[in-house]
C-alpha cells in the first residue's frame, strides 16, 4: 500500500536525516485483497483453508486486505475481532479493510483494521475460487529501483525447493520436479521439464510471463491469477508453452 | 584419500540398511579397507544385517560424547578383514548425534579407512542431514513407486544444497540412483515405475538395479551382507552395483524395458 500522507519530498528528507533520529519515506507494498462473501463463517475459513493448501505461496509474508463489498454481514466489532484471531490462527497478516460502510470501518478499527481507500484493484478471473492477489499500491518508488537482474538456475530444482527471483526474470536451464517451487517479480523461463509451480509477477506486474519447454505444471500463476493442472488440458500439455494476461485472464498457448 | 559416502532415500524400508551393508561388503571384497556406521540412532539395524550385534560393546554415540575412543568401539568383521562396523546406541536418540563431534569421528576414520559408508535414517531431519553433511558420494536408494521418487528428489536437493561440498560451493555431492526391490512382473503390469520414468525425474546416474528376492530377507537373517550369496540375483546385482561405484563400466543385468535404454544409461554414467 501506499502511505500517501507521508509522501515526502525526498530531498528535504535527506537534508534532515542528520538532525532526526528518524527517516519518513513513502513506499508501496503489494497486498493480497481477500473478498468476503456474506458472513466469515464455516464455509467460508473451509474454501480459505483449500485456497492455502493450493497456493500456499499467495499469502506468505503478505498483508492482507479484507474486501468488505459483499460482507454486509459483517458490522460489529465482536465480527471483526473474531475473524482477525480466526486470520492470524492461519498465519495470515490482516491489517486493514477496503469497500467498507463507515460503520463497519469503526467497528473494524476496534479490531485493529485500518480502513484503506484508492487501492489499484486488478478485477481476477474468478474460477470459483474466492482470493485474489493484486497490487494496492499506486505511485512508483521515487527513487529508481536497480537495474533488473535476472536469476539463472542451471541445476535442477528439486521437490522441496523454492527459487526466489526478487527483482527481474527467473530462468531455469534444468528441470523442475513436482513439489519445487519458482518465483519471480518478473518472468519465468524453464528450458527442462516444468512439473512444480511457477508463480511470475508475483508483485502484480501484469506484463510478467512464464515460457516453459515442457509444460507438466502443478500449477502456474502471473500477477495472482492462477492455474492449476487441472485446468491445464491436452492442448498445452508437456507442450511448449507460454503463459500470459490477456483481459485479466491467464492464457496458456502453445509457442509455435 | 578417504571416500564419504552417504546411503540415504527420504524414504524408509526402501533398502538403506541392506543396501549399506551390501556395498560395505562389496568394497571390502575389492580390496578396500571399508568401514560401515549406522547413522539410525535409536533403532540399530546395521550391526544386525553384519551379524554382530553380540558383539557390540561401545558405539557412535560414545566415541562423540568422549565416553569410549574410536577403536574400543569399531567391530572388525569376522569374515572379511578389510571390513568394519560403526554401530550406533538404542538408547539414545538422534539429538546425541552433533556436527562437530560427527565430523570428528569421519576424519578419524578418513585416516585408516578407504570408504566410509553411512547408513542413514529415514526421514529429511537431524539424523539423515548429518549422515549426508559431510559425503562426497551419495547413493540413493529408490524403490519403483511414486512416493520413493518424490522422497528421492526431495534428498536430491538437500544434498545439492545442505551438505559441506554444498556450503563450500564445490557443486554438492555426487549422486547414484540405486533402484532396488525392483519387480519386473510388477513394472510390466503398471504396478510400478519404469527405470525411465524414474531417471527422467531425478536425472542421476543409474548405479545399479537390485531385484525384488527371497535372498534378502534369508541374508539378513542370518546376518550375513546379501554380497556374499553370489548365487543369488540380489547379490550379483550389488556385486555389479559395487563395481560401478569403484569406477568400472558394467552391464545391466535386468532386462531394458526398452532396448538401447541402458547402453545409453552406462555412457551417461560414466
Ligand atoms: N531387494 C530386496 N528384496 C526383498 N526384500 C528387500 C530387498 N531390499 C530390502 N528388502 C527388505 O525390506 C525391508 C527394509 O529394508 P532396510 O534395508 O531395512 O530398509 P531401510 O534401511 O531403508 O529402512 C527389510 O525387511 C529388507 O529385508
Ligand atoms: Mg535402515
Amino acid at each position: 500500500m501506499s502511505a500517501e500522507s507521508l509522501t515526502l519530498n525526498d530531498g528535504s528528507a535527506a537534508a534532515r536525516a542528520e538532525e532526526m533520529p528518524l527517516q519518513v519515506r513513502s513506499r508501496s507494498f503489494t497486498a493480497v485483497v481477500l473478498k468476503v462473501t456474506g458472513a466469515a463463517d464455516a464455509g467460508f475459513f473451509a474454501s480459505l483453508d483449500s485456497l492455502m493448501r493450493q497456493a500456499p505461496h499467495f499469502f506468505v509474508n503478505a498483508p492482507l486486505v479484507l474486501d468488505l463489498e459483499q460482507a454486509t454481514d459483517l458490522q460489529v466489532k465482536g465480527d471483526f475481532v473474531k475473524l482477525v484471531r480466526e486470520l492470524r490462527a492461519r498465519r495470515l497478516s490482516p491489517i486493514a479493510i477496503q469497500n467498507a460502510s463507515a460503520d463497519q470501518g469503526i467497528a473494524a478499527f476496534g479490531a485493529g483494521l485500518i480502513t484503506l481507500q484508492g487501492g489499484r484493484d486488478v478485477p481476477t478471473e474468478r474460477r470459483g475460487r474466492a482470493a485474489e492477489a493484486a497490487p494496492a499500491a499506486s505511485e512508483p518508488e521515487p527513487e529508481s529501483e536497480p537495474a533488473a537482474a535476472s536469476l539463472l538456475i542451471t541445476e535442477p530444482v528439486r521437490s522441496g525447493q523454492r527459487i526466489f527471483a526478487d527483482r527481474g526474470d527467473l530462468i531455469v536451464n534444468a528441470s523442475v520436479s513436482s513439489g519445487a517451487e519458482l518465483v519471480a517479480h518478473g518472468s519465468i523461463h524453464i528450458y527442462g521439464p516444468m512439473r512444480g509451480r511457477a508463480l511470475a509477477g508475483v508483485n502484480g506486474d501484469k506484463s510478467a510471463r512464464i515460457f516453459c519447454q515442457s509444460l507438466e505444471a502443478e500449477l502456474i500463476a502471473i500477477a495472482g491469477l492462477y492455474l492449476t493442472s487441472d485446468d491445464l488440458g491436452p492442448t498445452v500439455r508437456k507442450k511448449r508453452v507460454q503463459a500470459f494476461l490477456r483481459d485479466q485472464t491467464l492464457c496458456v498457448e502453445p509457442l509455435k | 584419500m578417504a571416500k564419504i559416502i552417504v546411503v540415504t532415500s527420504g524414504k524408509g524400508g526402501v533398502g538403506k540398511t541392506t543396501s549399506t551393508a551390501a556395498i560395505g561388503a562389496g568394497l571390502a571384497m575389492r580390496g578396500h579397507k571399508t568401514v560401515v556406521i549406522d547413522f539410525d540412532v535409536g533403532l540399530r539395524n546395521l550391526d544386525m544385517i553384519m551379524g554382530c550385534e553380540r558383539r557390540v560393546v561401545f558405539d557412535f554415540i560414545n566415541v562423540i560424547q568422549g565416553d569410549a575412543k574410536l577403536k574400543q568401539a569399531l567391530i572388525k568383521d569376522r569374515r572379511l578383514e578389510n571390513l568394519a562396523i560403526l554401530p550406533t546406541s538404542q538408547t539414545r536418540d538422534k539429538d546425541a548425534l552433533t556436527r562437530e563431534g560427527v565430523g570428528k569421528v569421519l576424519d578419524e576414520l578418513r585416516e585408516d579407512f578407504d570408504y566410509i559408508i553411512c547408513d542413514s535414517p529415514a526421514g529429511i531431519e537431524r539424523g539423515a542431514y548429518l549422515a549426508m553433511y559431510y559425503a562426497d558420494e551419495a547413493v540413493v536408494v529408490t524403490n519403483p513407486e511414486v512416493s520413493s521418487v518424490r522422497d528421492s528428489d526431495r534428498v536430491l536437493g538437500l544434498l545439492s544444497s545442505k551438505t559441506h561440498l554444498a556450503e563450500k560451493g564445490e557443486g554438492g555431492v555426487k549422486s547414484h540412483l540405486l533402484l532396488t526391490r525392483y519387480d519386473p512382473k510388477r513394472v510390466a503390469s503398471g504396478e510400478m515405475m519404469k527405470v525411465e520414468d524414474i531417471l527422467e525425474i531425478l536425472s542421476i546416474p543409474l548405479l545399479g538395479i537390485i531385484p525384488e528376492s527371497t535372498a534378502v530377507l534369508k541374508a539378513s537373517n542370518v546376518g550375513t551382507p546379501v554380497t556374499f550369496d553370489t548365487k543369488s540375483n540380489a547379490g550379483k546385482a550389488y556385486e555389479d552395483a559395487v563395481s560401478r561405484l569403484d569406477g568400472e563400466q558394467i552391464e545391466m543385468r535386468i532386462k531394458p524395458e526398452r532396448p538401447g535404454l541402458f547402453q545409453r544409461l552406462l555412457r551417461r554414467t560414466a
